[in-house]
């Protein structure tokens, strides 16, 4: 009797105890509860109206393109990249590069179907062994002259098919038949690739190369006379990767990834990068991770910083750190990210404090900073006043090169292209305005 | 729940380094709370109810005898504190034993709660500690 009322008394508080420890929270539990980090970011973004459509973060599946056609110029003023072999086997780096790049397409499994064609004053259709024969040994009979725009009018009109591009290799010294078309280099060019509009998606990637030159040099001012037994100087020749945006950027991305090459790319857009605040890289001042669920350590990602104090003397400092590896070079190049990347935000005095790559310190660390190519760090010295959007964002800039390789007066060779920016300019204006490569949308909060 | 722990055990502060924040509140501290409920609770009914009542133990009922629960209780409330940061793997910081030293007084403060509610129901001990 008396044991069973202690039992019954007894009962209540072994049940209580019982049901306090399941409530305990463990990290996997969190996890359940997270995963919606992110969504308030996305919604901040989208609710600005000045945001072009950026491309989702999830690459598109590398699906092979459906046809590349190689297009080489073979006009006389290519004779001299392609002279035939001299006695001592020396070729030029013109050769050596061209023969490599048609090998690296004939060979890529990225492509279904291999056109090359030699481009006399229009295209014929050539095998690549012929192809590659003729950038070997010497182009057999020079055709007269191609004009650029011509060429690039045949192109868009006869191969610009979705899931194709086209490689044009040429000098593209472009000598208009008077002297009056030079000031319409430009137009002339957006004319040939735009000739209806009906490319939206055109882009164009251009790759600047050097080589020495061994022949007949015809500069674009027919005036000046052409110069035999040309050069001391190196002279320059383009890849441009003419085609609609995402058949340009694959082909980018598997077979021009020479990061000596000068490069300039037109209307290509790229998925965002994978970024992500990093929470325990340099960071400094006191703020945490303000997503849903910040508290489960091995998330992707993390968009929203907490600020609990800031002040002059104690700023707050976090890193975002970025992965670019999918970008072309010319936009992980670190000058250039340290010129281009900006922060844009409201209400906020939030600034980049500087960006840096990835160094053998950070690849092989245990931390999430491992997983990232460059770091941007970010300042800010006054707690936002509520929940502010913070957009990290890469400026499309016409790299230095173009102008630097740009001359008015081509008379003496030079490492230099006539009309180089007009030529550029052309393909600016046939393409869609692209005024940012990507934005990253952060939200910087109080702490709550 | 989280709520009421985080306002409990920042009182003595908001959590260090910054960064951990997030752990601490959604996971060290309702888990220490439990925890240190629970054990409180428990340790009152082993010596209210099992030994003062169920075994009869006739000589463990002293107000010394509570006291050594009450010191044990503070002992393992600091030792889990320190358990959970690790486990949770929390930066090192000072922080982490000025909050094993809170949960300990706490420990102490529910152990007392549950010891007036309890003692009433132990025949030996009922008047334990007063």
């Amino acid at each position: 009797m008396r044991n069973s009322t202690l039992i019954s008394r007894l009962l209540p508080a072994l049940g209580l105890s019982l049901l306090l420890l399941p409530g305990c929270y463990s990290r996997s539990d969190i996890k359940e509860e997270g995963g919606k980090a992110g969504t308030m970011t996305d919604a901040v973004i989208s609710d600005n109206p000045e945001t072009p459509t950026v491309a989702p973060e999830a690459a598109a599946t590398a699906q092979p393109l459906q046809r590349v056609n190689v297009l080489l110029e073979v006009s006389g003023s290519m004779e001299g990249f392609m002279p035939k072999t001299a006695a001592d086997g020396q070729n030029t780096q013109f050769q050596q590069r061209v023969a490599q790049f048609l090998s690296e397409v004939n060979r890529t499994p990225m492509v279904r179907q291999k056109s090359f064609f030699l481009l006399k004053e229009k295209p014929y259709t050539e095998s690549y062994g012929t192809l590659s024969g003729t950038v070997r040994g010497g182009i057999r009979q020079p055709a007269k002259s191609t004009e650029v725009p011509a060429v690039l009018d045949t192109l868009m009109t006869r191969y610009y098919q979705p899931g194709t591009v086209n490689v044009l290799i040429s000098d593209f010294i472009y000598s208009p038949k008077n002297a009056g078309a030079i000031p319409y280099i430009k137009t002339d060019i957006t004319d040939a690739l735009q000739r209806n509009g009906a490319q939206s998606d055109l882009a164009v990637s251009v790759y600047g190369f050097t080589s020495d030159f061994r022949g007949t040099y015809y500069p674009a001012l027919v005036a000046a006379g052409k110069k035999t037994n040309c050069c001391d100087t190196e002279i320059p020749y383009y890849y441009w990767v003419i085609g609609p945006s995402d058949a340009v950027r694959q082909f980018d991305a598997a077979l021009l990834t020479d990061e000596t090459a000068r490069q300039a790319h037109f209307g290509v857009t790229y998925p965002r990068p994978a970024y992500s605040v990093l929470d325990k890289f340099e960071n400094k001042g006191s703020w945490y991770y303000g997503d849903d669920g910040a508290s489960k350590r091995n998330a992707d990602a993390y968009r929203v910083v907490a600020v609990s104090e800031a002040s002059a003397q104690q700023p707050v400092e976090f890193v975002v750190g970025l992965n670019l590896q999918n970008l072309p070079a010319q936009y992980r190049e670190l000058a250039y990210l340290q010129q281009n990347l900006q922060v844009q935000t409201v209400d906020t005095d939030a600034k980049l404090a500087g960006v840096t790559a990835a160094t053998a310190q950070t690849k092989g660390s245990s931390g999430p900073q491992s997983r990232f190519t460059h770091f941007a760090k970010i300042r800010l010295t006054k707690v936002p006043p509520a929940s502010r959007p913070l957009v990290l964002k890469l400026q499309n800039q016409r790299p230095a090169w173009v102008s630097q390789w740009t001359t008015k007066n081509d008379a003496t060779p030079a490492a230099k292209t006539f009309a180089l920016s007009s030529l550029l300019d052309g393909i600016q204006a046939s393409v869609q305005a692209q005024p940012t490569i990507f934005e990253l949308p952060l939200t910087l909060q109080p702490a709550k | 729940m989280k709520a009421f722990f985080r306002f409990l055990y920042e009182i003595i502060g908001n959590p260090q380094p910054p960064a951990d924040t997030p752990v601490y509140r959604d996971v060290v501290f309702p888990n220490i709370g439990l925890l240190n409920i629970g054990l409180s609770l428990g340790l009152a009914v082993i010596f209210y109810l099992l030994i003062n009542r169920a075994m009869g133990v006739a000589t463990f009922n002293k107000g010394r005898h509570w006291g050594l629960f009450l010191g044990l209780n503070a002992l393992l409330a600091f030792g889990i504190t320190i358990w959970q940061a690790h486990a949770q793997q929390v930066a090192d910081h000072s922080y982490i034993y000025w909050l094993a030293t809170w949960n300990a007084i706490l420990s102490l403060a529910w152990f007392f709660i549950f010891s007036l509610l309890l003692r009433k129901a132990s025949t030996n001990a009922s008047t334990t500690p007063f």
